[in-house]
């Protein structure tokens, strides 16, 4: 018995072949392992409220196996930052299983949706290891689905070079967290979360804690698409299929932007300044690069996915700056930005699924064939611009007064000065994408195209409510980030 | 100690300088037999003569987890083989922008 919500997940993704091969048998595959699938994820959603109402009333529950807890057990926790996290994760992931009904092909659905399923699970594992040797096991489960899940259209070059490519990044970083992991376990003699905080602080500054973590900040910094390391990421969001652009772009990024907050925030407290300064110098780096380079793209995934690069680059930024305030604005632009993001992978993977292409010069005027889809496609591009009845506006400003209210010391109020530049780049490409889709002439392949099937208009229609509904009516979700923002620092 | 980083970065050199896609896969599993090294070295650090059980448990799930990128990056290998009928990493540049 790990966690209610772990284990159901657990079985659900353990048992999806079985009804695959059940609906093998009777001819009805899609329909049986799709029901399957969607009924996991609405049930482990039905878990999350009671999860979280024992959570918040116990202040962070935890489960050990094999004994009490002592600095060698291997455990699981959850608070509230684990419960937000998760929420996100299965909320995303359950749109992209609804959008992918029509975008896969018949033979390979159990295959798909069994990786989709155990990915979600896995980075659910993430959000709630209480020690890092289970950080590292679910860490590696959701980099290998994931691998596979780029790779899936085996019969097309580019997603076999971008997974390739990917493969070979992603696990040159995980390895680098193992080294690291080495090291604390040799400096410390444990790897559970809280004993190695409290032994970190009683040792001296040694000079292997600082190598530590400048191989964690890169290893998970890798998956989070910091830049120097960020090359796979463009590649792997254009190549895989749309549903799974928008979930390794809405959450998997995000898993390790986690790996980074619990890592840093709660075991290298005692060597806060060094590790702010270099991230902030990341973030800084990776918001130019991200914005700078999405301007040039025609290749609408490739736009978005620098976006989601630069959009790291805020959520580092926030993490950088380190108060209460703007680590709240972190947090929340996590849960934005995964909303907003899914929405716009979704919708240009209904565009490209019923154009077959993806370049924006072809794209241009689809508003006219496909007019419910590009109106939800404009929204998310709106919010992405930052616009402010939108949701995305609420946890840039956060993070800005966060950056001015800091003080003077250390130069934050020059650092929300760079983000605000950086948003008015961001505005720039947004404005193009809309023009395209909205103002520009039709073209041949746009003229073609029909409305998107209701499976693909279900799941955009509920992520663009969403993104409606916090920017309308933000407190309710930003105190949730408050509260996760809360136990991360504790 | 000393041998396991020395044996990380011969993994990370191999990573940076060689071109075979084969090539490149056995450096991530040099880097990571080089991981599990330091974690039984260190763990045999800590208490004098033998070693610790949780850095041996930790040790054999990173094996078999090692196994498995290494099982994947194979079948990827093979099928970038079939689409572009070379091993060279170079040739894999056709994802631009």
């Amino acid at each position: 018995m790990l966690s209610p919500l772990l284990d159901a997940l657990i079985f659900f993704v353990l048992t999806t072949p079985l009804i695959g091969l059940m609906g093998q048998r009777f001819g009805r595959e899609k329909i049986f392992v799709g029901v399957y699938v969607t009924f996991g994820f609405i049930f482990s959603l039905t878990l999350i409220p009671l999860f979280y109402s024992e959570v918040l009333r116990k202040n962070g529950i935890s489960v050990t196996y094999g004994g009490s807890l002592s600095p060698e057990i291997v455990c699981l926790e959850a608070n509230a930052l684990s419960i937000f996290m998760a929420v996100i994760f299965l909320v995303i992931g359950f749109m992209a299983s609804l959008f992918s009904i029509q975008e896969v092909r018949r033979g390979s659905i159990t295959g798909y949706y069994t990786i989709l399923l155990g990915m979600v699970t896995a980075m659910i594992g993430i959000v709630f290891s209480g020690d890092l040797f289970t950080l590292f096991i679910f860490w590696e489960a959701m980099c290998i689905s994931s691998y596979a899940l780029v790779a899936f259209r085996k019969e097309r070059w580019e997603s076999i070079e971008a997974s390739y490519k990917y493969l070979i990044m992603s696990s040159a970083g995980s390895i680098t967290v193992l080294f690291a992991l080495s090291f604390l376990y040799g400096l410390t003699g444990t790897l559970n979360i809280s004993y190695l905080s409290m032994s970190l602080a009683e040792a001296e500054s040694n000079p292997l804690s600082y190598m530590a973590l400048v191989m964690i900040i890169v290893g998970f910094g890798l998956q989070a698409g910091m830049v120097p390391f960020h090359t796979w990421l463009p590649d792997a969001h254009m190549a895989a299929p749309s549903p799974i652009s928008a979930v390794l772009s809405g959450i998997m990024v995000k898993a390790g932007i986690y790996g980074l907050i619990k890592v840093l925030l709660s075991i290298f407290t005692p060597m806060s300044g060094p590790w702010q300064n270099t991230l902030a110098a990341f973030a800084v780096l990776t918001m130019f690069v991200g914005n700078l380079s999405a301007l040039l793209q025609d290749d609408i995934k490739r736009l978005l996915a620098y976006s989601t690069i630069a959009n790291t680059g805020y959520i580092l930024l926030g993490l950088a700056i380190g108060s209460q305030r703007a680590l709240t604005g972190s947090l929340f632009h996590v849960l934005n930005h995964a909303i907003v993001k899914a929405l716009l992978f979704l919708c240009a993977g209904a565009f490209i699924h019923k154009t077959g292409t993806r370049s924006l010069k072809e794209l241009a005027g689809i508003r006219h064939s496909m007019p419910i889809t590009s109106t939800l496609f404009i929204i998310g591009t709106l919010s992405l611009a930052s616009i402010p009845p939108l949701n995305i506006f609420w946890s840039e400003l956060l993070i800005i007064t966060g950056g001015l209210e800091a003080g003077t010391q250390a130069g934050t109020p020059l650092l929300s000065f760079l983000m605000i530049i950086n948003l008015v780049f961001s505005a720039a490409y947004c404005l193009r994408m809309i023009q395209t889709v909205a103002v520009k002439k039709e073209t041949v392949t746009s003229e073609k195209a029909a409305e998107a099937s209701m499976w693909m208009l279900i799941p955009i229609l509920t992520l663009g409510l969403l993104s409606i509904l916090i920017g309308v009516y933000p407190s309710p979700f930003q105190n949730l980030a408050e509260a996760a923002a809360q136990a991360a620092r504790a | 100690m000393a041998c396991s980083v020395i044996l990380f970065f011969i993994g990370l050199y191999c990573l940076i300088v060689k071109r075979n896609m084969v090539r490149l896969l056995m450096a991530l599993e040099i880097m990571m037999n080089a991981v599990n090294l330091n974690f039984i070295a260190l763990s045999s650090y800590r208490v004098e003569g033998s070693v610790h059980p949780l850095a041996h448990v930790f040790t054999i799930l990173s094996i078999g987890i090692g196994g498995c990128i290494i099982a994947l990056g194979l079948v990827i290998t093979l099928y970038a083989y079939r689409h572009y009928r070379t091993l060279d990493v170079r040739e894999l540049r056709r994802l631009k922008g």
